[in-house]
This record gives structure tokens, sequence and C-alpha cells, in this order.
């Protein structure tokens, strides 16, 4: 399970953040991004002594400062969940998607128009394809 | 042979951070940047006069500028441990 998905699926959950400086803040995660940088939301300050609060409705913290972030324990079941989920709805498709492929049936582009007759350019060389043309005057 | 972290996910594993502080917990997951995912993880303080102190932490992700060191733990060894009469320094934090 990589960290940064972990993040993603523990957004709208509370968290603690501390950072490099010694800083903690706690809040609930809005959205994160492959860097780690992170806007939480309902944020309260506490100072690296602990002996100064600030409270916000907001905050970003850039991703290079975060020494570490404490999630609360139900969110690692969350992304076995989501895990799940994915993998059953891929499954399905999969099975879906079988015919088309092979007969390159409607819709499909490129790949049905080549196996069929060829369009233009199919997949017989018409005028002008099958191979590299030279540009006239490219030396 | 691979030289990733994969074969320590879902073992134990001891972390060293380059302040010096040892965590202990299951690995759950990594990536490139050595960001961690460590459950059920809790941190081990040594001291020269006391018994080692354990503070649970839970569910945590540390960032990879942090990690200094990650070793994969024996978990039988470690149940048999007596941690109450181990006395240790506590470690110094990396100097960059």
């Amino acid at each position: 399970m990589l960290p940064l998905s972990l993040l993603k699926t523990a957004q709208n959950h509370p968290m603690l953040v501390e950072l490099k400086n010694g800083e903690t803040y706690n809040g609930n995660l809005v959205s994160c991004d492959n860097w780690m940088n992170i806007n939480l939301k309902d944020v309260i300050c506490t100072s690296r002594d602990g002996d100064k609060f600030w409270r916000m409705p907001e905050c970003y913290i850039r991703g290079s400062t975060i020494k570490y972030l404490r999630l609360p324990d139900e969110v690692i079941d969350l992304v076995k969940e989501e895990v799940v989920a994915r993998g059953r709805g891929r499954g399905e498709n999969r099975g879906r998607g079988g015919p088309p492929r092979g007969r390159g049936g409607p819709g499909r582009g490129f790949g049905g128009r080549g196996r069929g007759g060829g369009g233009p350019g199919g997949g017989r060389g018409g005028p002008g394809r099958g191979g590299m043309k030279k540009k006239e005057g490219f030396k | 042979m691979s030289n990733t972290l994969e074969s320590y996910v879902n073992h134990l594993v001891s972390v060293i951070t380059v302040d010096g502080r040892n965590i202990v917990g299951t690995l759950k997951g990594f990536d490139q940047a050595v960001n961690l995912i460590m459950d059920e993880c809790h941190e081990r303080v040594y001291s020269s006069h006391r018994g080692v102190e354990q503070v649970i932490l839970g569910l945590y992700v540390v960032r990879g500028d942090n990690v200094a060191l990650i070793g994969e733990v024996d978990e039988d060894l470690d149940t048999r441990l007596d941690l109450e009469n181990i006395r240790a320094e506590p470690l110094n934090e990396c100097k960059t």
C-alpha cells in the first residue's frame, strides 16, 4: 500500500500532523497531492513547547515540512475496502469487454476499421502509409 | 535480487528516525521516497537509569526525509525482551 494512497483515503478524517519544526496541526484532511502537500480544515495549531495554541478555519501545509502524520486507526481498514471495491468493478468490465475486443466492434476506433476492410490507411498500407514516408526536400 | 522494503511489508520493523527516536510497528506500505506506513506502532524510549518506556502511537505515516534506518524485528525475540531491565543511552539526532 502506498503512503500517498493511504492519505488520499484519509480525506475528511481527522489527523495530527507534526512538522519538522515541532509544531503540531490537528484538523480534518481536505485534500493532498503527490508531494504530500495537504489542506486541513478546522485546525488547531500547537507550538513546539505545547504552550501556544492557534485556531484557524483552514490551513495549507507544504509536504516537505512534514515530519509525520498520525491517522485514526480505522483509515487503514477503509483502504482495504477501496481496493476490494475497485478490483470488483474492474473485473465486471473485463468480462463484458471480451467479444468487442476480438471483433473490433463499432465505436472501437482504428482497431475495428483496420481488421474489417481497411478504411483509408487502415492496415493495408493505403496511399501514403505503410512504413516511413520520406519527405521531399528534407535533406 | 531486489533491494526494496517489499520483504518487510506486514512484518514488524524497527525504524530509527533522524532525531534519534526508535519506532517499532508493522510496516504496511512504503514508496520510493521511503515514506512509510506504520501500523500499531509505538515509540521505545531508552534511558540509562530507567527501563524502556513504550509510548503507543497507532497508525502513522512517516515521511521518508526523517527515516535513518529500518530493520526487521524477530517478533519471537522481541516478545522475550525484558524491557523493564534494559538500560541504554538514548540516541542522538543525525548531524547533517
